[in-house]
C-alpha cells in the first residue's frame, strides 16, 4: 500500500531556530493518523508546510505521488489536500451558507470568463452546490443558522462550520488542526463520530494534530510523536504509549492521562 | 454669475457628481469588495482620457473607436500596476500606487510630443493649431439634446453621464452577486482562509484592480468630453482623494452607496461656495476654496473616527471586524 | 561633473535622511504610516520663513522656531486625532485614511494661511564655495552641515541615551517592551516630539536647498521620503538614515552622462519612485530591516 502523504526530511527554520528539524513519516490512504507532541514540537509548523502556507527550507512533501512542497496553498487545496484551522477562521462578515458555497472547485461562475461564456453551466453548478451545502449544514446541525453571519456563531459551531466547509471540497486528505481545542465534551463526541463516519463512508484520510490524548487513543490507527522538530516515535497507539522516548518527552506536562507501564 | 438657485450651476455639479460616481465605483470595487488600497486611481482616469484624445487627434480615429480603447488602456494600466505589486503588504501597496500615479502624471507632463506636455491637449495637434478631440462627441451631444428636448448642453451631459453611471452601477451590483463576487468578498475578508478553499487570491485581486481601473478610464472619458480640454494638472492626487471620500461617505461594500456619497459630496463641495456667513465671510473668495477643502478634510476625519461605516454601511459589519 | 553630482546627492540625501528617521520613529512605535508628514515638513518650513522673512530673524533662530513649532503640532495632533483613534482600537485602514485626511487639511490650511505663492529664505544665492571641482551654494552648505550635525545627534541619541534605546526597543517589539515596564504613553509622546523636530528641520533644509518653495511642497517630498524609509528598512531608524542618503545619491547620479546619457533631470523624482518599487519587490525588508511578517 503506497502512502497517500509522504513527509520526507522536512526542515523549516525561523531566524536560526529549527522549528522542524528533519521530520519524516507517512500517512496511509484511508487512515486516521494523529500527530502529537509537547508544545513547540513543530507540529503546527509542519502542518503549515504541508498545507502550503509555509515553504520548507529542505525536504520533500509528496501527496498522491505528486510533490507539493513548492506549491501555493490554493493549488494544494484544489489537488484534494485541505485543512481546518485551530481558530476555525470562519469568514465572519459572510453568511454561514456563503462560507460553504465558497468551498467549491471548478465553478464556472467563479471566473469572469465563465460568467460571460458559460452562464448556464454556472447556474447549474451553483444549484448543485447549494443542495450539497444544505446537506452538509444538516449533517453538522447548523441548518438553522444558514443565513446568519458566521461571526455570530459560537466557537464550537465555527469548528463545525470549518469542518463542513472543507468537506464541501470533497477532499482526499484532511488536515485537522486541534479540532477539539475549546470544544465542549458533548461536541467532542459529535466531532469524533463525524470523523469516523467520513472515513468509513467517503474514504477520507485524516491527519490530526491534537492534545486530547483520550481522543487520539480512541480515533487514531497510527500516532506520530514529534519533539523538538523531529519524529521521535511512530506506530499504533499501544506501541507509542509504551515508548520510553515518548514518556520522556512528555514528562513535566499535564497532557498524559495515565502513566504507561514500562515496556 | 451663478446663484444658489441657478439651474445651470447645479446641472454642472450633477455632471461632476456623475463622473465621480463612476470613478468612486472603481474604488468601491477595489477596496470595498477586494480590500485593495489603491491611491493612484486618478492615473487610470488620465490614461483613459489621454488615450482617447491622442487617438482622435493624432491618429484621426473615430471617437467611437478611441473611447473603448481608452477604457481598455486604463484596464491594461491596472494590470501593469498590479502584476508586480499585488503581492505586497497593504501599506506598501498603497505607497506604490501613489508612486505609479505620480509617474503617470510626470510622463504626461514631460513627454510633450506624446501628450502635449504641461499645456495639455490643446498642444496635441500641429504647432499653431489648438487641437480638438471633441468633434464627434459634440455632434452626438447635440443630437441627444434635440432628441430629448433638453434646454442645454450641460443638462444633456447630465442625462448621458448618469445613464452611463446607472448602467455601470447595475452591472457592478449584478457581478458582485455572482459566485465571482462571493470569492472576491471572501478574499477581502480573510485571504488565507480563501486560499485554503482553493481560491487564487492574486488573480481575483488583479481582476478587481483592472476592472476598477477601467471604470476610472470611463470617468476620464466623460471628464474629457465635459471640459473639452485637459492637462496633466487636472489629474492631481486630490481627485483620488475625493473619490475615496465619496466611498467612505456612502459606505463601504455597497454599490448603490456610491452615488449617494457622490451627490452628498457634490452638495457639500458646491454648496459651500454660497455660504456667505462666518467663518466664510472672513475670507476673500479665492481663499474660501482652501477653507472648503479644509472642511471636507475635517468631515472625512470625523467620518473615520466617528462613523467608519459611512451613511449607508452596515453597522454590524463594522462591529464584527 | 561626477563629484558635483555626488555632493548634490549628499545634500538632497541628508534632507531625506532626517525626514526618514522622523517617519520611521513614529512607524516603529505606532505602526502608523504618516501621510501628513510631508505637510508637517512644509509647516516647519513656513514657520521658519515667517521668522526669517517678515520677522527678520536669522536662519538659525528661524530654523529652531520651525522645529519647535512642528514638534508642538505633532504632539497636538496626537492628542486631537491619534489618541482618540487608538482609544477606539482603530484598525490600520482607519489610521491610514485618517492620515491622508489630515494631510489634506494641513496642506489647505497652510495654503490658506500663507497663500499659494512661492517663498524663499534670506540667503545669498550668489555666494558660492568652491572645493576642487565642486561648487556649493551658501544654502547647500548650511543644509549639509546642519544635516550632518543632526544625523550625528540623532544617531548618538538612539544609541547612547536611555530614551533612545527605549524607542528602539519599542520599534523592535512593542508588546514585549510594554511587558518590560516601559511607559508606552510617554514613549509615544517622545516619538511624536522627535518626529516633529525632525520634520521641522527637514522642511527648513528642504526649503533652503530648493531656493524657493510653495506651501504645498510637502507632497513632493513625501514620496521620496517614504522611498527612503522603505529602502532602509521600515521601522529601522539607522536604515532610514542610510536609505535617505542612498536615495539622494541615486537620484542625482542617475542624471550622470556616464550612465548611457543619463536620466533627464526632470525625471529625478521618477527615479525615486522606481527605486521604491524595486526595493519593495526585490527586498521588501530594505537594507537593514528584518524579513519578518508584518
Amino acid at each position: 500500500m503506497t502512502a497517500l502523504l509522504e513527509i520526507q526530511q522536512v526542515v523549516k527554520s525561523f531566524g536560526g531556530v529549527r522549528a522542524v528539524d528533519g521530520a519524516a513519516f507517512d500517512v496511509a490512504a484511508g487512515s486516521i493518523t494523529a500527530l502529537i507532541g509537547p508544545n513547540g514540537a513543530g507540529k503546527s509548523t509542519l502542518f503549515n508546510c504541508v498545507a502550503g502556507s509555509l515553504r520548507p527550507d529542505a525536504g520533500r512533501i509528496v501527496f498522491a505521488g505528486r510533490r507539493i512542497d513548492r506549491l501555493p496553498t490554493h493549488r494544494i487545496a484544489r489537488a484534494g489536500l485541505v485543512r481546518t484551522f485551530q481558530s476555525a477562521r470562519a469568514l465572519a462578515r459572510m453568511t454561514v451558507l456563503d462560507n460553504l458555497l465558497l468551498a467549491s472547485i471548478g465553478h464556472p461562475g467563479e471566473r469572469l470568463s465563465g460568467l460571460l461564456l458559460r452562464p448556464r453551466a454556472a447556474r447549474a453548478h451553483e444549484r448543485a452546490l447549494r443542495e450539497r451545502a444544505r446537506e452538509l449544514l444538516d449533517l453538522v446541525g447548523l441548518q438553522a443558522h444558514a443565513d446568519a453571519y458566521a461571526g455570530t456563531l459560537s466557537g464550537g459551531q465555527r469548528k463545525l462550520l470549518d469542518l463542513a466547509r472543507v468537506l464541501m471540497l470533497e477532499p482526499t486528505l484532511v488536515l485537522l488542526d486541534e479540532p477539539m481545542a475549546g470544544v465542549s465534551p458533548r461536541l467532542r463526541v459529535e466531532l469524533l463520530d463525524h470523523i469516523l463516519a467520513l472515513r468509513r463512508e467517503r474514504g477520507i484520510t485524516f491527519l490530526i494534530i491534537e492534545h486530547d490524548l483520550d481522543f487520539v487513543m480512541q480515533a487514531a490507527e497510527k500516532i506520530v510523536v514529534m519533539n523538538e522538530g523531529r519524529v521521535i516515535a511512530q506506530g499504533d497507539p499501544a506501541s507509542v504509549q509504551g515508548d520510553q522516548a515518548v514518556v520522556d518527552a512528555y514528562l513535566g506536562t499535564a497532557a498524559v492521562h495515565e502513566q504507561p507501564a514500562p515496556a | 454669475m451663478s446663484t444658489l438657485a441657478s439651474a445651470g450651476f447645479w446641472e454642472f455639479v450633477g455632471v461632476v457628481a456623475g463622473i465621480y460616481t463612476i470613478l468612486a465605483l472603481g474604488i468601491q470595487l477595489q477596496f470595498g469588495f477586494a480590500g485593495l488600497l489603491n491611491f493612484g486611481q486618478v492615473a487610470f482616469m488620465a490614461i483613459g482620457a489621454y488615450t482617447m484624445a491622442i487617438l482622435v487627434v493624432k491618429e484621426g480615429w473615430s471617437t467611437w473607436l478611441a473611447a473603448p480603447l481608452g477604457v481598455a488602456a486604463a484596464a491594461v494600466g491596472g494590470l501593469v500596476l498590479g502584476l508586480p505589486t499585488l503581492r505586497l503588504r497593504s501599506d506598501y501597496f498603497a505607497i506604490v500606487t501613489i508612486a505609479f500615479s505620480e509617474i503617470v502624471r510626470y510622463v504626461a507632463m514631460n513627454e510633450d510630443a506624446l501628450t502635449g506636455g504641461s499645456q495639455g491637449t490643446i498642444a496635441l495637434g500641429p504647432v499653431g493649431q489648438a487641437a480638438q478631440y471633441n468633434g464627434q462627441w459634440a455632434q452626438f451631444q447635440h443630437r441627444m439634446q434635440a432628441w430629448l428636448g433638453l434646454p442645454s448642453a450641460d443638462a444633456t451631459m447630465l442625462v448621458i453621464v448618469w445613464l452611463a453611471a446607472l448602467a455601470l452601477l447595475a452591472s457592478a451590483w449584478a457581478v458582485l452577486r455572482t459566485p465571482w463576487g462571493r470569492v472576491l468578498r471572501s478574499i477581502r475578508e480573510d485571504e488565507d482562509a480563501a486560499a485554503s478553499l482553493g481560491k487564487n487570491a492574486f488573480a481575483y485581486k488583479l481582476q478587481a484592480l483592472a476592472l476598477g481601473a477601467a471604470l476610472a478610464g470611463v470617468a476620464g472619458l466623460f471628464y474629457a468630453w465635459q471640459f473639452s480640454y485637459f492637462s496633466p494638472d487636472d489629474f492631481a492626487p486630490l481627485l483620488t482623494f475625493f473619490a475615496w471620500m465619496i466611498v467612505l461617505l456612502g459606505g463601504l461594500g455597497r454599490v448603490f452607496a456610491v452615488p449617494v456619497g457622490a451627490v452628498v459630496f457634490g452638495f457639500i463641495f458646491a454648496g459651500t461656495r454660497f455660504l456667505g456667513f462666518a467663518p466664510f465671510s472672513w475670507f476673500a473668495s479665492d481663499q474660501r476654496a482652501y477653507l472648503r477643502l479644509i472642511i471636507i478634510g475635517l468631515v472625512i476625519l470625523a467620518l473615520v473616527v466617528l462613523r467608519p461605516q459611512g451613511l449607508l454601511g452596515k453597522r454590524e459589519e463594522m462591529v464584527l471586524e | 561633473m561626477f563629484s558635483q553630482l555626488v555632493v548634490n546627492g549628499l545634500v538632497t540625501g541628508s534632507v531625506y535622511a532626517i525626514a526618514a528617521v522622523g517617519v520611521s520613529l513614529v512607524y516603529g512605535i505606532l505602526r502608523l504610516v504618516n501621510f501628513a508628514y510631508g505637510d508637517m515638513m512644509a509647516f516647519g518650513a513656513l514657520v521658519a520663513y515667517g521668522c526669517n522673512g517678515p520677522l527678520r530673524q536669522s536662519m538659525v533662530v528661524a530654523a529652531l522656531a520651525g522645529m519647535a513649532a512642528t514638534a508642538l503640532l505633532a504632539l497636538a495632533l496626537d492628542v486631537a486625532l491619534w489618541k482618540p483613534l487608538r482609544a477606539r482600537r482603530a484598525g490600520f485602514m482607519s489610521l491610514f485614511l485618517a492620515s491622508i485626511g489630515l494631510a489634506l487639511v494641513l496642506r489647505q490650511a497652510l495654503l490658506l494661511a500663507a497663500g499659494p505663492q512661492p517663498e524663499a529664505y534670506r540667503v545669498d544665492p550668489y555666494r558660492v564655495f568652491v572645493i576642487g571641482s565642486v561648487r556649493l551654494s551658501e544654502a547647500q552648505t548650511i543644509a549639509v552641515a546642519t544635516a550632518a550635525a543632526a544625523i550625528v545627534v540623532v544617531a548618538l541619541f538612539l544609541a547612547r541615551t536611555t530614551a533612545g534605546r527605549v524607542l528602539r526597543a519599542m520599534a523592535d517589539d512593542r508588546t514585549l517592551a510594554a511587558v518590560a515596564g516601559i511607559d508606552v504613553a510617554r514613549a509615544t509622546r517622545l516619538a511624536w516630539a522627535i518626529s516633529g523636530l525632525l520634520a521641522g528641520l527637514a522642511g527648513v533644509l528642504a526649503g533652503l536647498v530648493e531656493y524657493s518653495f510653495t506651501p504645498d511642497f510637502g507632497f513632493q517630498l513625501l514620496l521620496p521620503v517614504f522611498a527612503a524609509v522603505v529602502l532602509g528598512g521600515i521601522g529601522s531608524a539607522y536604515g532610514a538614515l542610510a536609505g535617505g542618503l542612498a536615495l539622494g545619491l541615486a537620484e542625482e547620479l542617475s542624471t550622470w552622462s556616464g550612465f548611457a546619457g543619463g536620466v533627464d533631470p526632470v525625471y529625478k523624482p521618477v527615479v525615486a519612485f522606481v527605486l521604491l518599487a524595486l526595493a519593495l519587490l526585490l527586498r521588501p525588508q530594505g537594507l537593514f530591516g528584518r524579513a519578518r511578517v508584518a
